[in-house]
């Protein structure tokens, strides 16, 4: 619900809708409760930034594949919502970008540049990724961050310049069940797939213990950040249906709103 | 230390690959991951390959090398000297006579001795050595000197308990020659002392202690003890069970029993006779302690067939009341020697035809006997019958009928012999005791004032010979048939009078009548028996099966016959039976394939039966001596845990180097 002050058309009230912008002269003349819609409401910029670094390219199926299918149902929301969608792939920068655009007909166009987008880059830097965002100039909105957050540098310094720079944002965290639960044993030679780092270690039932509690800790610390600041927070394996997954973000979303 | 297989150190070669390995570097599992971050703050807190991690490959290529080390040391199996010069040498020698069957030792005497072996077996240490030797008529090694203690126990389980008799010595003295050369060699002997007596003087003295001064050699090889498993058990027993053919009455036969009541308590019994299953007789036995009872039946019967005696109700023969209530399961605590054995030959209808120009004792032999169908001739039949015995006195023919001839008195030469002239008052001084034909019969002091002189073309084998040297009764195998030979003049001479002649006769016709009507007396357990093969049976059965009473089949090897040049058998293929160590009635029959085609021929009837009993007075008598009692020890062999051999240990430490480098290693699987 936009503050603009210029009128664009009306739309039914439903339960919860600020009684403010009720249209008392229509529901006066014709009974009919409709609420009226301003230009800036329609003008609601949606950024996607999708996380194309290699680590998201882990996993069977890639994280980066359900990514993009949750962008492309994300795009296609808010083109369908007269929203204006730009979406923005980045690893340690931002790679490629998709601009500003609306229209439901535009979908094509996103999904084209969705399936024309690639896991590459050294590594995952979300700080730097947000930084020549904002560098664009972008219109306030909403930001939906696609991505896994294992960010050598944090994840946090990213989400705090939206945060400082007022954008509303909500973060999807993915991950394979793999990297929640890690099975191997013995001696290995683990190899950064992002980095090509290579560490030689052994593994053993007490160390698969403390990986588990940092993992459980990082996806505490996100789903923390995001409630502090009342910021959506969608933390899902990446071998779900899709759909199943938005439905799922879509009811979570709704519920914090409404809390 | 010494080293009983230095050669397994080469094994030690392995050592090369395993450093080798260990220098190579096996190139670790490469496993990608989407970020190291987590990794790096688990092993950032506590670093990496800590000096530990570092340390424990090399301490792992030190186990694994000890580890090598332990199973290379153990495969050379080291020895010391102390352990070689302490070792013991032990011949267990075990007594599995019957009388070791007796039960008043539980369960057995004998299964009481084979546990008592077996402790002794566990017993041993390290370098210990131990043979088993079972004692029996032909002692027999079981297994010779070692410590191998699984063979050992093998050994001992394969050892079972016969119906045989007690016969110790020989097993003594083969124990003795086998631990001779040893400084510490003992012969340890389990038994119940049924043997014979043991004369207290001949008893060896104890065996000398380890404090003491060392011993001559030979005194200490010569080490015996005796360990006793007996108590002074009751018994009684059959000991003597013999039946034959009666020399007077054809169909009649005579049963030699005797029963001896080997224990302190007077007692009653029955003695149960059955002949082919068909009750003969039952005697009631009363016996007072140590009574032994002999009784010899006379009874009649065509028909032959196996004999059986059994001693039944024994019981306690008391008047008092009291006594009569006491049991009377003490009196009698061995079973097998409560039955025996004896066969009973057929007597089958025998055709004789005797051609004779008239001797009226001649003819009354044959006509006295029941089983012959006489037919007397004056002279030669122009045809000789095929299936009858032809007895010619006096007169024969140049030529020999083929078949069965018995000669008597030859006056013409033939293409056996020639007549020389006549032998003025043979007398004989040597006969054949161990033919057939001559059982019972004794010419020693026979009157024989004439006899003809033979010049014999065939040849013979002599049953009676006279001072010069010649034979004056002789059997003769010719292909064309057996023919015997008897060169005295029955009209001059007494021979026609005396019982002896009748039982000439007997002994003839059973002779030719072949091994069916034979009369074969009951062996005992320990005796062995030479059976004769007919080379008819040698030709169409070239194997032979012996089978036991309980239906064991064991080969029977065939001794071929032996022939001249001139194809003329000397002597006839046989088999040596025996030792049989299970009572009952034994069957030698040929060997029947087991193709298609001999299925439907029918089963050979048995070439022999074999009666068998114990028939030993002194396995029946249980009692202990009481000399050997004393003279018994106790042998006791300890090991402990640690006593075993050092490759042993050795084995064991490298389980647990590898439980700790597992341990230590933790599992290299990833699932």
């Amino acid at each position: 619900m936009g503050s603009g002050i210029e009128f664009s058309d009306h739309r039914e009230y439903t339960n919860g809708d600020d009684l403010r912008y009720l249209d008392w002269n229509v529901y006066a003349r014709y009974g009919d409760l409709l609420l009226k819609r301003f230009q800036e409401e329609r003008d609601l910029h949606v950024y996607l930034l999708v996380d194309c670094s290699q680590s998201m390219a882990f996993g069977s199926p890639a994280k980066f594949d359900l990514a993009r299918q949750l962008a492309a149902a994300l795009a296609y929301i808010a083109l369908a919502d007269l929203d204006r969608i730009s979406i923005l792939a980045y690893g340690d920068r931002i790679m490629t970008e998709l601009p500003v655009t609306r229209g439901k007909a535009q979908i094509l166009s996103v999904m084209k540049y969705l399936e024309g987008i690639h896991t590459g880059g050294e590594d995952t830097n979300l700080s730097r990724g947000v930084q020549d965002f904002l560098l664009r100039g972008p219109r306030t909105g909403l930001v939906v961050v696609l991505s896994d957050l294992f960010d050598p540098h944090g994840f946090r310094s990213g989400l705090d310049q939206l945060r400082y720079r007022r954008f509303d944002a909500h973060v999807i965290q993915l991950h394979d069940p793999q990297e929640a639960n890690p099975q191997m044993l013995g001696d290995v030679e683990f190899v950064d797939i992002e980095t090509q780092s290579a560490r030689k270690v052994t593994v053993t039932e007490k160390n698969l213990r403390t990986y588990k509690k940092l993992f459980d800790e990082h996806q505490a610390a996100v789903r923390t950040y995001c409630k502090t600041y009342g910021w959506g927070c969608t933390q899902s394996p990446s071998n779900v249906p899709f759909d199943d997954l938005l439905v799922h973000m879509m009811r979570s979303s709704i519920a914090t709103a409404r809390s | 230390m010494s080293f009983a297989l230095p050669t397994a150190f080469l094994l030690a070669a392995i050592a090369l690959p395993i450093v080798g390995l260990y220098i190579l570097k096996v190139r670790l599992r490469r496993v990608p991951v989407s970020t190291n971050l987590f990794w790096h703050q688990i092993f950032d807190e506590k670093p990496p390959r800590s000096i530990w991690q570092n340390l424990r490959h090399i301490v792992s290529l030190l186990m694994q090398l000890a580890l090598l080390a332990l199973l290379v040391l153990a495969l050379a199996d080291p020895y010391f000297a102390w352990q070689a010069k302490y070792a013991r040498n032990i011949v267990l020698v075990i007594d599995n006579s019957a009388s070791m069957q007796a039960t008043d030792v539980s369960p057995t005497r004998f299964d009481a001795a084979l546990e008592r072996a077996q402790q002794l077996v566990t017993g041993m240490r390290d370098q210990d050595q131990v043979a088993v030797i079972v004692s029996g008529k032909s002692p027999e090694v079981i297994v010779g000197l070692t410590g191998h203690i699984p063979t050992l126990r093998r050994a001992l389980e394969s050892v079972k308990v016969t119906d045989a008799g007690t016969h110790l010595e020989r097993a003594i003295e083969l124990g003795k020659q086998l631990v001779a050369p040893y400084e510490k060699g003992e012969v340890i002997v389990l038994t119940d002392g049924c043997h014979q007596r043991v004369d207290p003087a001949s008893l060896p003295e104890e065996p000398q202690k380890a404090s003491e001064d060392k011993p001559e050699k030979e005194e200490v090889a010569s080490n015996i003890v005796w360990e006793v498993f007996g108590t002074e058990a009751n018994n009684v027993g059959i000991t003597q069970f013999q039946t034959r053919r009666s020399l007077v009455d054809p169909i009649g036969y005579e049963i030699l029993a005797a029963v001896h009541n080997a224990s302190s308590e007077p007692i009653k019994a029955r003695l149960e006779i059955t002949l082919d299953d068909v009750p003969v007789d039952i005697l009631p036995l009363k016996l007072e302690p140590g009574e032994r009872w002999r009784r010899s039946l006379e009874k009649t019967s065509i028909e032959g067939g196996p004999l059986e005696a059994r001693l039944t109700k024994i019981t306690r023969n008391v008047e008092d009341s009291d006594e009569e209530d006491a049991p009377d399961d003490d009196l009698n605590y061995l079973t097998v020697d409560d039955v025996a054995y004896a066969i009973l030959p057929q007597q089958k209808r025998q055709a004789v035809l005797l051609v004779t120009p008239g001797y009226f004792f001649l003819e009354k032999v044959f006509e006295a006997n029941p089983m012959v169908d006489l037919t007397v001739l004056k002279e030669f039949p122009e045809t000789w019958p095929t299936d009858s015995v032809i007895v010619l006195h006096r007169n024969t023919p140049v030529t020999l009928p083929s078949g069965d001839v018995w000669v008597i008195d030859p006056e013409n030469d033939t293409d056996l012999w020639n007549v020389q002239g006549m032998l003025e008052n043979p007398i004989v001084t040597k006969q054949a005791d161990d033919s057939p034909l001559m059982t019972h019969i004794s010419l020693d002091n026979v009157l024989l004032p004439k006899a003809n002189k033979l010049d014999w073309k065939a040849n013979i084998i002599p049953l009676a010979e006279a001072v010069s040297g010649d034979t004056i009764y002789a059997e003769i195998d010719r292909p064309d048939g057996k023919v015997l030979v008897l060169a005295v003049n029955l009209e001059s001479s007494d021979l026609a009078f005396r019982t002896a002649f009748p039982m000439m006769a007997t002994n003839a016709l059973s002779w030719f009548a072949g091994p069916s009507g034979e009369l074969h007396p009951s062996i005992s357990t320990d005796e062995m028996t030479k059976v004769e093969l007919s080379e008819e049976i040698a030709n169409l059965y070239p194997k032979l099966t012996l089978v036991s009473p309980r239906d064991n089949m064991v080969d029977q090897p065939v001794i071929p016959g032996t022939k001249t040049q001139e194809g003329v058998s000397t002597s006839a293929a046989s088999t040596s039976v025996g030792p049989l160590k299970t009572i009952g009635l034994w069957q030698l029959k040929p060997t029947v394939a087991t193709d298609d085609e001999s299925a439907e021929s029918p089963t050979p009837d048995p070439i022999r039966s074999f009666a068998v009993n114990l028939a030993s007075e002194r396995e029946t008598d249980l009692r202990t001596p009481t000399e050997l009692l004393d003279a018994t020890t106790t042998p006791s062999l300890t090991s402990s845990w640690w006593s075993r051999p050092p490759w042993f240990l050795l084995v064991c430490l490298a389980c647990v180097l590898t439980a700790w480098e597992w341990f230590a290693y933790q599992r290299r699987v990833i699932t």
